[in-house]
């Protein structure tokens, strides 16, 4: 295919995503390495404001932005190198803990405390999400042709419902004495809450993911079953293969491909785990990477925000995505070399 | 041969089907919960005995209640519904010349729809006023149940004007996706050059950004974009805020990796000798894909606008921050009724609303559950 | 049923079409408003509208989208709604009108009390306050026969007494959800031990005597509270307080009507509202005013239009259909019993919000930080001490401290 063929199939798809991905991934990055502050100068003011019935007037110094000639706020920008990084990170405290070997005091530290709770989010949902999604999809394939059609509809059910009404929906069966946790409690004779340690929270946030993305994973693996071909399975037949041993050389490295595709997704999805701590409100115990980024973006009432902490923040977790990403990336330009 | 092959041990057989049966329980499960919260008084809704939520005796105390016969009518009409639009809907669609079918898809969805409204509200309602009286014991009101809170979202809190939102919102993001997609999947699939690999890479890391890093990002440029557009388009520059244009465009950038690689897969398995041959016999690039390919890509199409559709049916991010109240879509608009200092009663209905919008996700997953698999099975299983 | 729909929608339009008529003025220049989202909003939105050419946005996002709406040229949108706090970053950066002239010609209806002076010059007009106080279940300290408690000990003391009477799962609710709620709930406690948050360059002071006792009394109140108290906001205790879980719980007064309401509360007419507990200085709460303002980037005109219909929207006839939604400071508004609370908070001396930019980022560093010390994972010192580090972190990025 000549150049300009190509670039004419592929134009509009690059330069949306330049415009709406790259130009801002690019300001993201210019303003991890900048401060960007208003001019502030202090001023004396009467500030009076209701009461019940009457008005309470104070006098007092206020630091109020200086206004330009345009009536916008003069503002000044600094480049400050690493300065942002360094103050997500905390690496002196970090440096401390560890050598102190004091993991809680590690754990004091927003980023280091996202950071764990992000790695082992994804690094335990993943095994779940294939083993479920793989026994799922060999269930319904063994399951009778007239069932197979509600089932598969059913098992979608957890995947299509939008994510904020499916967190929300598991948050009402679960906080308070929401009606599972009351059958829990009934069922062991103890009071049980859910939502008042971390660990339980976490838990019910994997189950969360795992009920949320098992689905996809078994209907793509429902589908790659469909394909495994019927000569090779009845020869391991004849060769007097157990059916364990089929599932394993036959049907498992057939589906290998689909589960690399399945899990690479996930590992994306799951590394910016962040509907599940807004959902779940978990932020009082455990905090995800992106969620560390939000909550220095959103601006507090009174205006102000940390964007070159959250700038830093969002190419640390960039950098650490494109950590997870390089084996499949390896294998796919393996890939590339050999087909041309 | 086959036959052995499927033959199985009776209790792999019941291990297997009762597997099955337990995560159809655990999948549906919330979602069944929340649509029976749906119809109880507030006091019911969040009760924490399950007895008291499924039957609501502070909604039967309130008088608002459904009989036995009531709820047998009720699951007869369903069912039957379902029955007859599954039977008849597709070969009565299937009369049409296949240029004008979609006329007929969207005709048909708008008659099942009217009459499935009209059988529930009205006929059923007004049949059971007559049949409850006679029917002695079964005629009596047993469950709690009541419509109230639908009325509300519906009527009162013009969540239609939400609904309009979402499918333009929807319905754009899911065409203009497809068709920047489509082109660029072709154009990856079939060309080899390093190029290509190094945008499918690029494609992959943005794919895996956190969103809303590049989100609080658009904010001023969208609110100010009438300034800065001005020294090039004029007077005619517009404020992008608040336009559903606006967020169509960033929704499908942020789609687009996802659907380019999807697409090339389903692409690379399509026989690259096909528009080769087209192109020996003197058709450009261009003419191949809509002559050759075109007509077989429909599966891995309807799949991947699946996905889009979902993409752009339940975000949250971008519509809650870049649309403002008169063009919000319904999930935001949820989450605003949730967040806001709510009463029990606002959250009842908060609950009605929530169930509200899966409803059309049903249907969409009822229609194209079998391209769903078909399109994955064709594509997806190069990875 | 298709009858009822018909009726209802039928008596909509007629109630719509009265509606239309309240307006004093038809307004002509087309008014757009962003406010929050709460109930009273919604009463004063509503009436605004009834004078046409009306669009309100009722927006939990407006935090974020107003400062950059107000600084668009021309602004998005006329009339803006703030609270202590929100009118700080749009005060800042002038994008909104003195309204001094405007009130003189079309606001003769409004009290002095309404007026929000800043150095002299009206910025804003406010229509309610809010405040935190003390709601109780006065049939429980009845049959307990124990006084309303005065101060945060007497109440602990007397959720003791409620503990081992047993009549309640929790004798104390609290919003005590991690992030805003929670730093505010630290700021009541603060307020009422009479300190301040930063000194007069910006730098924080709270690890002192004042902000070690705040949090004791915060972690003594855990004690009577919901385990899973770091996840509750103020709907949910709410919720909880009318299912009969709670006795007693410093909440929002704009919460107090859903106490009474039949319809899905189940301790009608058995909540006292009290004054919020004493500290050692003032009461242990702040109070808020919500109210609006007019951006500064729109022609005069259009400025006067917005400003005509907030104050139809501000009006007696809003109040007095509305009276319990909020304490108004509206004329026409009838405090009932469900305003004694913040009536007596306010009595007592409660101190206004301290809103300002240093204050915004100290109460988001309060309200992230103090979790740590409520779970147990570092003592009372070494959390001050870390929210001040976080605090200081923060205002260095803003400028505020150099």
């Amino acid at each position: 295919m000549k150049f300009t063929t190509f670039s004419a199939f592929v134009g509009p798809s690059v330069v949306m995503m330049l415009l709406f991905i790259a130009f801002p991934l690019i300001s993201v990055f210019v303003q991890s390495f900048q401060v960007t502050q208003p001019l502030y100068e202090a001023v004396e003011v009467e500030t009076c404001t209701p009461g019940f019935l009457t008005q309470t007037c104070v006098i007092e110094t206020r630091n109020q932005p200086v206004l330009g000639e345009d009536g916008k706020i003069v503002t000044e920008t600094r480049w400050v190198g690493l300065q942002s990084y360094a103050n997500v990170l905390e690496l002196g405290r970090a440096w401390d803990a560890v050598s102190a070997g004091s993991w809680r005091a590690l754990m004091a530290i927003d980023f280091w405390k996202a950071l764990r709770f992000t790695l082992s989010f994804t690094l335990l949902t993943l095994p779940a999400v294939i083993a479920l999604g793989l026994a799922l999809a060999v269930a319904i394939n063994n399951a009778g042709k007239r069932l197979r059609g509600p089932v598969i509809f059913v098992s979608l059910l957890p995947f299509i419902i939008t994510p904020v009404i499916g967190a929300l929906s598991i948050n009402w069966l679960f906080r308070g004495d929401g009606i599972l946790t009351a059958l829990m409690e009934r069922a062991s004779g103890q009071d049980i809450s859910m939502f008042a340690q971390a660990w339980t929270i976490e838990v019910l946030m994997m189950l969360y993911r795992v009920w949320h993305v098992a689905p996809f994973a078994a209907i793509v693996f429902y589908a790659g079953l469909q394909t495994v071909s019927s000569d090779s399975l009845e020869s391991a037949l004849i060769d007097g293969a157990s059916r364990w041993q089929r599932m394993k050389y036959i049907v498992i490295p057939h589906l290998m491909p689909l589960i690399l595709f399945v899990g690479m997704i996930h590992l994306m999805d799951s590394y910016r785990v962040f509907e599940e701590v807004v959902g779940f409100s978990s932020q009082g115990h455990v905090i995800s990477l992106q969620w560390l980024t939000y909550d220095f973006l959103q601006p507090d009432q009174a205006g102000n925000r940390s964007i070159s902490r959250a700038s830093a923040s969002a190419m640390l977790t960039m950098v650490g995505i494109v950590i997870l990403l390089i084996p499949p990336l390896k294998r796919s330009w393996r890939d590339h070399r050999k087909a041309h | 041969m086959a036959t052995a092959l499927a033959r199985q041990p009776v209790s792999l057989k019941l291990l297997s089907s009762g597997f099955l049966a337990l995560w159809c329980l655990v999948a549906a499960f919330p979602i069944l919960w929340i649509a029976v919260m749906s119809v109880k008084s507030p006091v019911d809704a969040f009760d924490d005995r399950f007895w008291n939520v499924v039957t609501g005796p502070a909604t039967l105390a309130n008088g608002s209640g459904v009989s036995v016969l009531g709820i047998a009518l009720y699951l007869a009409a369903c069912w039957g519904m379902v029955r007859l639009v599954a039977r008849q809907m597709p070969s009565l669609i299937g009369q049409i010349p296949p240029r004008r079918r979609w006329i007929g898809w969207v005709l048909g969805a708008a008659v099942v729809t009217l009459g499935a409204a009209l059988v529930l509200f009205v006929l059923l309602p007004t049949l059971l006023a007559v049949l409850n009286p006679l029917a002695g014991p079964l005629g009596r009101d047993v469950f709690g149940f009541t419509t109230e809170h639908y009325r509300t979202v519906w009527i009162e809190r013009g969540f239609l004007r939400n609904f309009q939102n979402s499918m333009i919102v929807t319905c754009g993001v899911v065409l203009v996706s497809l068709t920047v997609g489509t082109l660029a999947g072709y154009g990856l699939a079939r060309s080899g050059s390093t190029l290509a690999f190094w945008i499918l890479i690029i494609a992959l890391v943005f794919r895996a950004l956190p969103h809303s890093v590049l989100v609080a990002g658009y904010l001023p440029v969208f609110i100010n974009s009438a300034e800065i557009l001005r020294p090039i388009l004029g007077d005619a520059a517009p404020t992008l805020y608040g336009k559903p244009l606006a967020v169509i465009a960033v929704l499908v950038a942020i789609n687009q990796p996802f659907t380019i690689w999807m697409l090339r897969s389903f692409f690379q398995n399509i026989p690259a000798d096909l528009d080769e041959a087209a192109r020996v016999d003197g058709c450009t690039h261009f003419q191949a894909f809509r002559r050759v390919i075109m007509p077989v890509m429909w599966p891995g199409v309807i799949t991947t606008g699946l996905f889009s559709f979902l993409l752009g049916y339940n975000d949250f991010l971008v519509t809650s921050l870049l649309l403002d109240a008169q063009n919000q879509t319904m999930v935001p608009a949820i989450a605003g009724m949730f967040n806001r200092e709510t009463t029990t009663t606002d959250q009842v209905v908060a609950v009605a609303a929530a169930v509200s919008i899966t409803a059309p996700l049903f249907i969409l997953v009822m229609v194209f559950q079998r391209q769903i698999v078909s399109g994955l099975t064709a594509g997806a299983v190069k990875g | 049923m298709i009858f009822r729909t018909i009726a209802l929608v039928g008596s909509l339009g007629i109630a719509a079409s009265m509606a239309q008529a309240a307006c004093s003025f038809d307004n002509e220049t087309p008014v757009s408003s962003l406010t929050a989202g709460f109930e009273a909003w919604k009463a004063v939105t509503d009436a605004m509208a009834e004078c046409g050419n009306v669009s309100a946005s009722l927006d939990q996002e407006f935090r974020e989208k107003q400062p950059e709406a107000f600084a668009a040229n021309p602004a998005l949108y006329q009339i803006g709604g703030v609270a202590n706090s929100t009118i700080v970053p749009l005060l800042n950066a002038g994008t909104i009108r003195p309204l001094d002239d405007l009130v003189a010609e079309y606001g003769a209806a409004l009290k002095p009390n309404q007026l929000i002076r800043i150095d002299g010059q009206t910025m804003a007009v406010a229509m309610m306050v809010n405040t935190q106080h003390l709601m109780v279940r006065q049939d429980i300290l009845d049959e307990l026969g124990l006084p309303v408690p005065a101060t945060w000990n007497e109440a602990l003391d007397t959720a003791e007494a409620i503990r081992e009477a047993g009549l309640v799962d929790y004798p104390i609710g609290a919003t005590f959800k991690t992030g805003w709620d929670l730093g505010e709930e630290f700021v009541n406690l603060y307020l009422g031990e009479g300190a301040a948050f930063v000194d007069a360059e910006n730098m924080p002071s709270i690890a002192n005597e004042a902000g070690i006792r705040s949090l004791e009394t915060m972690t003594a109140m855990t004690e009577f509270m919901d385990p899973e108290y770091l996840v509750s906001d103020s709907t949910y205790v709410q919720q909880q307080f009318q299912q009969g879980k709670i006795a007693m719980a410093n909440l929002w007064s704009s919460r107090a009507a859903a106490m009474e309401d039949p319809g899905e509360s189940q301790v009608v007419g058995k909540v006292t509202m009290a004054s919020a507990p004493m500290g050692s200085q003032r009461p242990a709460s702040s109070i808020w005013w919500d109210g609006i303002v007019i951006a500064q980037n729109i022609p005069d005109e259009e400025a006067a239009a917005a400003f005509r219909v907030a104050m139809e929207g501000l009006d007696e006839e809003m109040v007095s259909a509305n009276n319990d939604a909020a304490v108004w400071l509206v004329e026409g508004y009838v405090p009932g019993p469900l305003a004694a609370g913040a009536a007596a908070t306010a009595e007592a001396g409660a101190a206004p919000y301290p809103g300002s930019a240093p204050m915004g980022i100290m109460h988001t560093a309060l309200g992230n930080g103090i979790a740590a010390y409520l779970t147990g994972a570092k003592d009372a010192q070494t959390t001050l001490a870390d929210i001040e580090a976080a605090y200081l972190v923060a205002a260095r990025e803003a400028g505020l401290v150099d």
